[in-house]
């Protein structure tokens, strides 16, 4: 009798992760090639379509991008609080929380001039996504409360307060009683780049750079990832483990609140309760393929972005938009999997009833 | 505040109580052997689906609810093959499984949306004790799903506080090395936890689509499967507080839609937070405490057993 057992590579395969999220991708394609016959549609030009809306044509493209705005930065938020082993499940709600700071400023600035409203509002966003984080970063730095679920819950309060707040104090009243805040202003919004493509773009890889860079190669990010891989060595090395755990996982939060004040001046016309869209759970993802490191989270968001704009591309088509949700699903369990295998590799072993036998024989 | 008003509130305060309970007692048994599942939400959509498409293919619900728990374990596995099998990481792989089960139920129930029922689980008559003022209605007209959940929670303390299954399940969880050495087999201890907790989960959603919506749409399930997750917490990993949580919990949910018919001038958005901020106030509560004694979490919770890493 042997069995397998999954035994750790002395060295991650090489190239490792860019071949999981390949493999990720093989592998959700090919099942996106069953539901698509089990539906009766033609793979081949579904697929076709997929690509063409997504990344075929500069206008394509512009979309992607704009896309891939929140998803990279959710990432990255999640990839700071990442880095030093923390996890900011939180990034939905933080969005709402930085998209509601904005829209509140878009508000009371109203007749402002453009630029400064939207420097305005962009700094508020920052504000709002730290304040909501700023909650269970003090928890879990202070009394060491688990923050996974602390951030999960803050979720569903966030969105309920914009939801409280399109309902009532921000209610259009032109919006014929529906509950919808009033339309932002036009010196809100951000400049448009090319196709649609907006000013967003640039803001957004700016900071994944700077992030990326001080994670890597500044004194704060050696720190950072040295609290992240040991609290002993961290606490031998003289840093401050409470301070760190409550900066990182505010300014983890901070970035997701700019990623909704984006959204809002960028993309959005209004404040909904949809403006997240998901983006603060699919960051999880993001960064989980990028390893939790902010400089890989730009090319893994850029790909989620096509994948996510090639499937609503296909609804016109009249494909479910579910089909793209589940291959969105079986990359990420599709690289999950191939990532597990770039650092273990399958070795078939004599089989052996349990450990202690194991030992002794 | 009529009486017939108040005994509705009650009411539904036990239906809406038996629905998150069943996915917090699932949730309960994946945390005990040390997986932290946060697909409940997905997996909650799929039984409600399920349950839905087999009661209008058999005409029985009794069959479609027994649908709806297998496909519920079956999604489970999923998380299941990726944590315990291969040890992936816990957090990623159970939002992966939300978004995966959200998709599917979407993708299966498409032309499901908006139809009525094939069947549904009736309230049960229990003669002279439904007839009772206030508690008739309140605990004796209540589907078959709410006396399921009552007896699954009593038999959930029973199996894990005093059975060796139980013992070994639980130890899956705090001590995973132990077990082994033990001579038990922590990947079948650990993917029996997820497939049971799996298997509530869809329970649950398709005590939805049976009984209390009886109808399939897109986005059911409406974040109570989060609650289901903030609910074990909330009880410290264990199903009697669990239900006395349930309970708040579920009465925060049937007060929602009724709080103008009370004349109380407080918006019903806000109210639905509670559930969310009571867990959190727990949360700190349990940090604060756990400076004295044990925390009541599972020692190993979200941690990967590898033998050959021990």
């Amino acid at each position: 009798m042997r069995r397998p057992v999954l035994v750790r590579r002395d060295e991650a395969l090489r190239g490792g992760q860019p071949l999981a999220f390949a493999i990720g991708l093989a592998a959700a394609l090919f099942i996106g090639v069953l539901l698509l016959l089990g539906a009766g549609h033609d793979p081949a030009t579904v697929y076709q379509r997929m690509f063409e809306a997504s990344l075929g044509n500069p206008d394509a493209w512009s979309v992607t991008l704009n896309r891939a705005v929140p998803l990279g930065l959710a990432g990255l938020a999640v990839a700071i609080a990442g880095s030093m082993g923390l996890w900011n499940i939180g990034a939905e709600g933080q969005i709402l929380a930085g998209a509601m700071m904005a829209a509140w400023v878009a508000r009371v600035g109203d007749g402002w001039p453009g630029p400064i409203i939207i420097v305005a509002m962009l700094a508020a966003g920052a504000v709002g996504g730290g304040l909501l984080a700023a909650g269970p970063a003090l928890a879990r730095s202070s009394i060491g409360v688990n923050e996974i679920i602390t951030t999960l819950m803050l979720n569903e309060v966030a969105l309920r307060l914009v939801q409280w707040l399109i309902h009532g104090p921000w209610k259009d009243p032109d919006s014929f009683n529906f509950p919808l805040a009033p339309m932002l202003p036009d010196q809100a919004r951000l400049p448009v780049l090319f196709g649609r493509a907006h000013a967003g773009v640039i803001l957004a890889g700016l900071v994944i750079a700077v992030f990326g860079l001080a994670v890597s190669r500044s004194v704060w990010g050696y720190e950072l990832r040295v609290a992240g891989s040991s609290e002993a060595t961290a606490r031998y090395a003289g840093i401050s483990l409470s301070r760190k755990i409550f900066t990182v996982l505010v300014l983890s939060g901070a970035v997701a609140g700019f990623a909704g004040a984006i959204e809002l001046s960028g993309t959005a016309d209004r404040i909904t309760e949809t403006i997240s869209n998901g983006f603060g759970f699919a960051g999880i993802i993001v960064a989980a393929l990028a390893l939790m490191r902010p400089g890989g989270v730009a090319a893994v968001a850029l790909l989620f972005g096509a994948v996510q704009i090639g499937g609503q591309s296909i609804q016109t088509l009249g494909v479910s938009s579910s089909v793209s949700t589940i291959l969105q699903a079986f990359i990420l369990f599709g690289a999950i999997g191939a990532g597990v295998f770039s650092q273990y590799r399958i070795r078939l072993v004599p089989g052996r009833r349990s450990v202690l036998e194991e030992s002794v024989g | 505040m009529s009486e017939a008003s108040l005994v509705g509130l009650f009411a539904a305060t036990v239906s809406f109580g038996a629905l998150l309970y069943l996915a917090a007692l699932g949730e309960l048994f994946s945390e005990k052997v040390g997986i932290l599942n946060l697909g409940v939400e997905g997996m909650m959509a799929v039984g409600a689906v399920t349950g839905f498409m087999a009661a209008m293919e058999t005409g029985n619900p009794w069959v479609a609810l027994v649908v709806a728990i297998v496909a519920g374990a079956l999604v489970a596995m999923v998380h299941g093959l990726f944590t315990v099998v291969l040890g992936a990481e816990q957090v990623v792989s159970g939002l992966s499984l939300t978004i995966l089960g959200i998709g599917l139920a979407a993708y299966l129930g498409k032309g499901y949306v908006g139809r009525p029922p094939g069947a549904e689980l009736v309230p049960v008559d229990w003669g002279p004790l439904s007839e009772i003022r206030w508690l008739g209605p309140v605990l004796f007209r209540q589907s078959p799903i709410v006396y399921l959940a009552v007896l699954v929670g009593v038999a959930s303390w029973f199996v894990l506080n005093r059975t060796r299954v139980g013992l070994a399940l639980r130890a899956a969880g705090e001590s995973a090395s132990t077990t082994d050495v033990a001579g038990h087999s922590v990947v079948a201890l650990r993917l029996s936890g997820v497939a049971i907790g799996g298997g509530l989960a869809g329970a649950s959603g398709a005590y939805l689509t049976l009984s209390v919506t009886p109808q399939w749409a897109e986005g059911l399930t409406a974040g109570r499967g989060w609650i289901a997750v903030a609910l074990v917490i909330f009880g410290a990993w264990r199903p009697g507080r669990v239900a006395v949580g349930a309970l708040l919990f579920g009465g925060t949910l049937a007060l929602k839609t009724r709080l103008q018919t009370f004349g109380v001038e407080f918006s019903p958005i806000l109210l639905s937070m509670l559930p969310y901020l009571l867990t959190i106030g727990v949360l700190v509560v349990i940090s604060i405490r756990v400076r004295n004694r044990p925390s009541p979490a599972p020692a190993a919770l979200g941690t990967a057993y590898r033998r050959e890493e021990r």
